[in-house]
């Protein structure tokens, strides 16, 4: 795999570093190398496909919906089905699609556009995605044996509480939450650290690209923000399970308690699935205008601001619980001003490709596509910060027709453009153009015509989460509308995975930079060896791809017998010192196993939190214990 | 940058135990998210006590403030122990790192120990009401944090004892001052709501 680009003519012994590269990186065989895995690519891709098969299964779960909900007295669904089916869709499509997605992206492509060859912490990496998959199997455990979550997927106690939701389904909900945010946090650590420790040189804080830009801003939301749904699950939790009174009215808990803390992570979550589509997007469009992102400082000053001012609007989602009005009018402030700092952005977009020469690509037109979406979205946005309109159309259809459009909008339409933009990176075949502009005008119609009579509904005081309606109320139509447009998303999905399943066998061969983007993943060889970089590419521009080729710097010296990585300054990216990741390991599968017995089993009986992490802490100190005992010793 | 096309880093360290590590930073996050989840929980404990019109709630007792105050001194001073080996650490000082951790565990058990006697001497359960809620869980999750890296150090001595320590357990025993330092510094405003909160906020009648 040498990539003639690369190959610089006064450095002595590149086909030896590339085999001893090759040898050190290489994967292990099995099932025992599948579980021991620590590459970056291979579990960003992990990240991906098991989350897109959890998009499947909330498309799924939607379309089961849109069909009981097709004719007045419908009996497809009964009404406890029917609770645990959009408590799921809500579920899966928020913790177990949107949040692992954004991840798997970033895990895949952060390392490649820094310079680097993993992310900082490898193992953590694996350990992440293993829990992240208990997640998974746990709720759809609860599925499948009918302890699905029923009480809507944000939980709101009392309903959530022991009283009124006995049995285990809310248990299932509050620590499959648990294994998600672990995950969450995980990957947010290790982002931040590969962003600011692991740059290559050059790429000073003054050049990261927008995207990297974007992960950095989110990952800090995730740390700030999963707390408090740790906080919140566990409240539920141990309510339920060891009578504590954190939610329980009877003796001072506070349900509304649950609600602020609840949203004070449920906000930023929005912003944490958004903000890396918003990165998508910017790389998307400069690698298609052909033109730097106009405005780089006021679009990296605008995201951290969303970041901060996110952070500032969670009581917007509690306006018809008789807050005193001047915290109404506080927040009605403070999500007005988000439209300030997302509008920037897309002026920003818009002046980029309105000085650059586009080129019409898939992946533009969905970014298209997210512009009108997201536009319309947003103002529905504005609409519902206002209180008086709020509290008219509470939990109608309107509030689920304006959050579709945000985050369907906002992040899966940027998502469909960031596969067809970085899949030939990832599988070395170009996706067909052709199909790709069926699947965009497909999911686009589609779309629009699911959610835009979701307004009308709502406005004609349809409440959400109903499982059916009376004939004489007039819904029925709309209702339809919505269904069949259900089903066109769904036919846009299937073109999709077709389009991969093609492309992946037979689509055009890609080469290392087919769109002649600007940033280094494009570097790589498609798809990037497991070492990424044979030596590391240099960033000295904000665009380094686009410096002519004779004009590149490459850093050499790092050993190539071991997983040697490059650390820099925070702010300059200066090279500081090498350091050693570590290899291949078993050890945070047995970690992930030993926290998802204790997880699982404290549902059951909370004694299994103290069993599961002595099991923890032994699988902890087999992963860190030092393999050999002069390990690096006498190199200093 | 540079004008030439390759930056030569052979020359540079292999290794550095500072603050330059990416495991160093990756601890000041994990403490950056326990920080988080604690001030929310602090958030919430004022919160149900401006809802509540009797506080402490009737039945339940002040905690005793002077055990808990006389251990913070082993609490600081167990501080000392953990940066003793930290620096130890850095310069490759084996009998130092052992020296250290051991006056660390020895310091951090006194304290354990202190807190304990304190914690079964409360006349209230978590069970009681929200009050007993919030007390037992900043005891109970400061604790589990607390014993978990106490283990830690064990097992970061125990390397040590065994003579198996690279510069990788050595940056440990540095991150694992880290931690300690936190673990400590969060403990000061967990004890004044534990102990001093349901006397600044007591109900005047």
């Amino acid at each position: 795999m040498i990539q003639t680009q690369d190959v610089l003519p006064n450095v002595p012994n590149q086909e030896e570093d590339i085999s001893d590269l090759e040898r050190t990186w290489r994967r292990g065989r099995g099932l025992f190398g599948w579980l021991s895995v620590t590459t970056h690519q291979a579990i960003g891709m992990r990240y991906i496909v098991t989350a897109f098969i959890m998009l499947c299964a909330g498309g799924i779960e939607a379309l089961l919906m849109r069909v009981q909900l097709a004719k007045p007295n419908n009996t497809f669904l009964n009404p406890d089905l029917y609770n645990q089916i959009f408590t799921t869709h809500g579920t899966t499509m928020m913790f177990l699609f949107a949040v692992p997605m954004m991840e798997g992206m970033a895990i895949y492509l952060i390392p490649l556009m820094c310079g680097t060859r993993n992310v900082a912490f490898p193992r953590l990496n694996a350990f992440g995605y293993w829990m992240f998959l208990g997640g998974v199997l746990f709720l759809y455990w609860g599925v499948f044996t009918g302890a699905a979550p029923d009480m809507g997927w944000f939980a709101y106690p009392p309903l959530s509480g022991p009283q009124y939701t006995p049995g285990k389904r809310t248990d299932v909900w509050a620590q499959m939450i648990t294994f998600t945010e672990f995950s969450a946090l995980c990957v947010a650590t290790e982002i931040i650290v590969t962003i600011l420790k692991m740059r290559t040189p050059g790429m000073t804080l003054n050049r990261i690209p927008l995207y990297v830009w974007s992960l950095l801003i989110q990952s800090f939301m995730v740390i700030f923000a999963m707390p408090a749904v740790v906080v919140a699950s566990s409240y539920l939790l141990s309510d339920r399970t060891i009578a504590t009174h954190f939610v329980n009215p009877s003796e001072g808990g506070d349900p509304l308690l649950y609600q602020h803390v609840f949203w004070f992570f449920g906000h930023p979550e929005v912003y944490i699935i958004f903000i890396p589509a918003l990165g998508f997007v910017s790389a998307i469009v400069s690698a298609n205008a052909r033109h730097e992102v106009f405005g780089y400082p006021a679009m990296v000053l605008s995201q951290i601001a969303n970041g901060f001012i996110a952070f500032g609007l969670w009581v917007h989602h509690m306006f018809a619980t008789g807050l005193p009005q001047i915290g109404e009018a506080f927040f009605t402030a403070s999500s007005m001003m988000i439209a300030i700092t997302s509008g920037v952005q897309i002026f920003c977009w818009i002046a980029t490709l309105w000085t650059g020469r586009p080129r019409l690509t898939t992946a533009l037109y969905f970014v298209y596509g997210f512009i009108a979406i997201f536009v319309l979205g947003g103002m529905t946005g504005v609409m519902l910060a206002s209180v008086p309109l709020d509290l008219q159309v509470h939990d109608t259809y309107f509030v689920i027709a304006h959050f579709h459009y945000v985050l369907i909008g906002g992040a899966v339409f940027p998502l469909f453009g960031a596969f067809y933009h970085w899949f030939p990176k990832m599988t070395g075949r170009l996706m067909s153009e052709k199909l790709g502009r069926w699947n965009f005008w497909v999911l686009f119609i589609g779309f629009n015509l699911t959610f835009f009579p979701m307004h009308i509904l709502g406005l004609k005081g349809m409440p959400r989460r109903v499982y059916t309606y009376p004939p004489e109320v007039g819904w029925d139509f709309i209702s339809q509308l919505a269904t069949l447009g259900a089903f066109i998303i769904a036919i846009g999905g299937i073109m999709f995975v077709a389009n991969v399943f093609m492309s992946r066998k037979s689509g055009a061969v890609a080469g290392n930079n087919p769109w002649d983007a600007d940033s280094l993943e494009w570097a790589a060889s498609s798809p990037p060896a497991e070492y990424n970089f044979e030596y590391l590419p240099v960033a000295t521009t904000r665009t380094p791809m686009w410096v002519p080729r004779e004009e590149r710097a490459f850093v050499t010296g790092l050993r190539t017998d071991r997983r040697e990585v490059l650390v820099t300054t925070l702010m300059d990216a200066e090279p500081h010192h090498r350091y050693v990741l570590p290899g291949s390991s078993i050890w945070p599968f047995i970690a992930a196993v030993a926290v998802s017995i204790g997880f699982v089993g404290s549902v059951f009986n909370p004694w299994y939190v103290i069993s599961g992490s002595i099991l923890a802490f032994v699988a902890l100190v087999g992963w860190f214990w030092p393999k050999y005992p002069p390990e690096l010793k006498g190199e200093a | 940058m540079t004008e030439s096309k390759t930056i030569d880093v052979s020359h540079l360290p292999p290794y550095s135990i500072s603050n330059q590590a990416p495991l160093w930073w990756g601890q000041l996050l994990l403490a950056a998210i326990e920080g988080m989840m604690f001030l929310i929980l602090i958030a919430a404990y004022l919160y149900v006590r401006l809802r509540m019109d009797v506080w402490p709630p009737p039945g339940d007792q002040f905690p005793n403030r002077v055990l808990p105050t006389l251990a913070l001194i082993p609490l600081l001073l167990s501080c000392i122990g953990s940066y003793w080996a930290s620096e130890a650490a850095k310069k490759d000082d084996r009998a130092g790192m052992i020296k250290g951790m051991l006056l660390n565990l020895v310091l951090a058990t006194v304290f354990f120990v202190m807190r304990l006697l304190e914690w079964y001497s409360l006349n209230f359960s978590y069970k009681a009401d929200a009050f007993g809620t919030y007390v037992w869980t900043f005891l109970a999750v400061h604790s589990y944090d607390y014993v978990g890296d106490m283990l830690f150090t064990l097992v970061l001595l125990a390397i040590a004892i065994l003579g198996r320590h690279g510069p990788k357990m050595r940056l440990g025993v540095h991150v694992d001052s880290v931690v300690w330092y936190f673990l400590v510094g969060i403990w000061i405003p967990l004890y004044v709501v534990v102990y001093w909160g349901p006397k600044i906020l007591e109900t005047q009648q």
